[in-house]
């Protein structure tokens, strides 16, 4: 199944299927007489919670916009771009990212963007000059959305009794703090086969959301746990679609009607097919380019276990999408991405001799993905990326070397000594050596920093440091801008 | 990879242990790499032409030395003849003598230093390709900084390498940095490395198809080859002395020779249909036509030999390109310029 068939699968009704696959394709040819006329790109940045997607698409505008230092994006380095400008956004219905507060936030306030609450988008428009000499512009769409929204692509292709018993066997199997007691044992009581109990099921999903908002709250990167609406809500609050919660279920048995396990059953459905199958079809299933960011270093920091979830996490998330070179068929019906990107964010945690070390390991993660991307005709690139530089380098002379450090400031907080940041001295760090082959070991520890602070130059706001933004732009739409 | 992973540390920015100004100490390692690079290369350039042709070397080598032995001799007895006969003469003859074979020494050290700098070139290419294939950042860094050094001496890319020594600090990945080296300095270059190309051929032709005796347009083609092949030289930084000249001139025509002047990426089609279309016209003009290609062709394999960096992210310039040009003031006018 994986390669052919994203939406929908063995339990899903086939009819259903065949509907939404002729939306999609229906949609794809109107679009596709539209990009005729004007060539447009949808970037998807993809990436779980906290893993920096604001940050880059904001770095990425605000370096197309103001010209920023992109000597290996060739279309802007060799002045070929004459200018860039953003524009109405195509989907009435999706808020407009707010890109003038982001950027304020970053350069001025010298914060991060707070964690993304809602899907929004921007378009931006690139005039440039092709190498044969006409003016032409090259529409780029862009998308942000809460990267938990991510982690409920796979449940497209799971009913609730596989979903059921995935997530238990995890919550079972779990030894992070903090632990889903509470929930294992309400749930423990329930019984599915019993009519259903509408104050149960609400108290069950009211104790696994305050598990998952635990989670979040604990490991700042949330890579495991579906649903991710439940930790957003929105207008869907209280909804029954978002008041179900994983059962201990017979095996090889149908539910009766009117039971506990037939009410959740049909209430993970509706909240497939109202909350997650809009998601990916307005926003996944027609990408032209991709790019996934990981943060690596934080779970590299949290621990083996963080590894191993964020590893499963993007193995599943990236069954999901739709890669590959097509012929003009597909690109009538069914676009693809063909150009697919990983970055490992945040590289600005170390020094440059390590980032070779860190691609291996964003490598070795998405190992699969890669091959997958790579069998179906896509081009694949990995990188270490820094939307935003935030450090400088430094070496420190100690006994045995040169330890390879980074200069920056940290965001108030502690550190394993006990020394504590106020987030106005710079310091000097040097976070550990990344673990080699087995991505065991080691100790490193990921630092966040404060934005840089920026020399305000004649012409207003400088253009924003960052490491490999411009190669991760040659790589999007370089070829675009020929 | 057995080495053990080191403890994260934190240090105060006031540390007298720590060293802020890090590209520097970069660009010095690099420095280092960059001494030790060529000696690896050079070695295993030279040594498969040095094992065909030992006899040969050593036949020159010998009769250079005899010549050498023979007009120092004739010159220490001129010299003691002409003190027999008066020594003020002699005096005079001596210090011509001096100043003649202090001459040659400076001569021949030119020599040298333009030989070495055309297998700097080179090895710079060499090693070019090999960054490009492996995406090493240090050897790329290496490698910038080693043309911005070759190219120092070009006026024209003062803008460009003052751009590109900006970004030797920023964390670029080998292979983009040979990229981007290769925008910001060799493109200027190759616009005006066309430009020769394209004006030599045009002469060539029009001195072959309006010269009263073939004698003189040989000699003519011959004179003009060798000064395209100094130009494009000198133009991208080689500085070759005469004999780095006759150096690049054999290496170009033992290439011709090997492709009997045609090229199979060109379309052969075309060349062969333009110069019978020309004979028809006149004979005169299609050996002036066949002779400006093939001058096109040689500055377009001197181009190849003498430009620092493989052509990778630039076009490289093909027969095609040029040929329209060519054939465009034969028909009338040099309104035709190189677009």
């Amino acid at each position: 199944m994986r390669g052919q068939t994203h939406i929908g699968g063995a339990v899903t009704p086939i009819v259903s299927d065949i509907i939404e696959h002729a939306r999609l394709a229906a949609r794809a040819f109107t679009e596709f007489g539209e990009h005729l006329l004007h060539p447009t790109i949808r970037l998807g940045v993809t990436g779980l919670s906290r893993a920096g997607k604001t940050v880059f698409i904001t770095a990425l505008l605000h370096g197309l916009l103001r010209g920023g230092r992109f000597p290996v994006f060739e279309p802007l380095a060799s002045g070929r771009i004459a200018g860039a400008r953003l524009a109405p956004q195509p989907d009435d219905a999706v808020p407009r990212f707010d890109y003038e507060r982001h950027v304020r936030s970053v350069v001025i306030e010298r914060e991060w963007p707070e964690s993304t609450r809602q899907i929004s988008e921007l378009r931006i428009v690139i005039e440039y000059q092709s190498m044969s000499g006409f003016m032409r512009t090259l529409t780029l769409d862009i998308v942000d959305y809460p990267g938990e929204w991510l982690l409920d692509l796979p449940l497209l292709d799971k009913s609730y009794e596989q979903w059921s018993a995935e997530t238990l066997a995890h919550l079972r199997r779990t030894t992070r703090p903090p632990l889903p007691k509470p929930f294992l044992e309400q749930i423990a009581t329930v019984d599915p086969l019993a009519p259903a109990d509408e104050n149960a099921a609400i108290e069950a999903a009211r104790l696994f959301t305050a598990y998952l908002l635990a989670c979040r709250k604990e490991h700042q990167t949330l890579s495991m746990v579906a649903p991710g609406r439940f930790l957003m809500p929105g207008d869907f609050a209280g909804s029954p679609a978002l008041t179900f919660a994983p059962l201990a279920l017979p095996a090889d048995q149908e539910p009766p009607a009117g039971c506990t396990w037939a009410m959740m059953r049909r209430r993970y459905d509706a909240y497939r097919d109202a909350v997650v199958r809009p998601f990916f079809r307005d926003h996944f299933a027609r990408l032209d380019r991709q790019i996934v960011l990981v943060d690596v270093l934080t779970a590299l920091d949290a621990g083996p276990q963080a590894m191993r979830d964020l590893q499963d996490a993007m193995v599943a998330v990236l069954d999901c999408f739709r890669v590959g070179r097509g012929g003009w068929l597909s690109a009538l019906f069914k676009p693809r991405a063909d150009r697919i990107l990983f970055a490992a964010t945040k590289a600005d945690q170390l020094h440059h001799s390590a980032h070779d070390r860190l691609e291996a390991i964003l490598k070795q993660i998405t190992e699969g993905a890669i091959a997958r991307a790579g069998d179906a005709g896509a081009e694949v690139d990995v990188i270490a990326l820094a939307a935003v530089r935030a450090t400088r380098e430094a070496l420190v002379r100690v006994e045995g070397g040169g330890l390879p450090s980074i200069v920056g400031v940290a965001t108030p907080g502690e550190w394993t000594n006990g020394q504590h940041f106020d987030g106005k001295t710079e310091m000097a760090f040097f976070p550990g050596d990344l673990p080699t082959e087995n991505l065991q070991g080691g100790d490193f520890r990921s630092i966040r920093f404060r934005p840089p602070a920026l020399e305000e130059t004649d012409d207003g706001i400088p253009a924003l440091p960052h490491i490999r933004l411009d190669r991760a732009l040659q790589f999007l739409i370089g070829d675009r801008l020929r | 990879m057995t080495e053990t992973l080191r403890k994260p540390a934190i240090f105060s920015v006031d540390d007298p242990r720590l060293v802020v100004a890090e590209p520097d100490k970069a660009q010095r390692s690099s420095v280092e790499t960059l001494v030790e690079a060529p000696v690896e290369n050079l070695p295993a350039v030279s040594a498969p032409r040095k094992r065909r042709i030992p006899w040969g070397a050593m036949f020159w080598w010998a009769l250079s030395g005899l010549v050498l032995l023979a007009l120092g001799l004739a010159v220490t007895n001129l010299v003691g003849d002409l003190f027999a006969r008066a020594p003020w003469l002699g005096g005079i003859g001596l210090a011509l003598a001096l100043v003649a074979g202090l001459a040659l020494l400076v001569v021949m050290l030119r020599e040298i230093v333009g030989l070495a700098r055309l297998a700097t070139v080179e090895s710079m290419r060499r090693r070019a390709q090999d960054v490009i294939a492996s995406d090493d950042r240090e050897r790329g860094r290496a490698l910038v900084a080693d043309m911005l050094s070759l190219t120092r001496r070009i006026p024209r890319l003062a803008r460009a390498r003052a751009r590109l020594s900006d970004h030797q600090a920023d964390i670029i990945d080998g292979r983009d940095l040979v990229r981007l080296a290769e925008r910001e300095l060799m493109s200027p270059l190759d616009i005006e490395a066309r430009r020769l190309v394209v004006s030599a051929s045009k002469r060539v032709s029009v001195v072959t198809a309006i010269s009263p005796r073939a004698a003189v347009d040989m000699v003519f083609v011959l004179v003009n080859a060798l000064s395209l092949v100094r130009k494009l030289a000198v133009l991208y930084g080689g500085r070759p002395g005469a004999l780095g000249v006759f150096k690049l001139l054999r290496q170009v025509m033992s290439h011709l020779a090997l492709t009997g002047g045609v090229s199979l990426t060109d379309s052969v089609v075309q060349q062969v249909i333009g110069h019978g279309l020309a004979t028809r016209l006149s004979a005169r003009l299609g050996e002036g036509m066949v002779n400006g290609l093939l001058t096109a062709r040689l500055g377009l394999l001197t181009i190849d030999l003498v430009r620092p960096l493989p052509f990778h992210e630039l076009p490289r310039p093909a027969l095609n390109d040029l040929a329209g040009t060519l054939l465009r003031p034969a028909e009338g006018g040099d309104a035709a310029k190189n677009q």
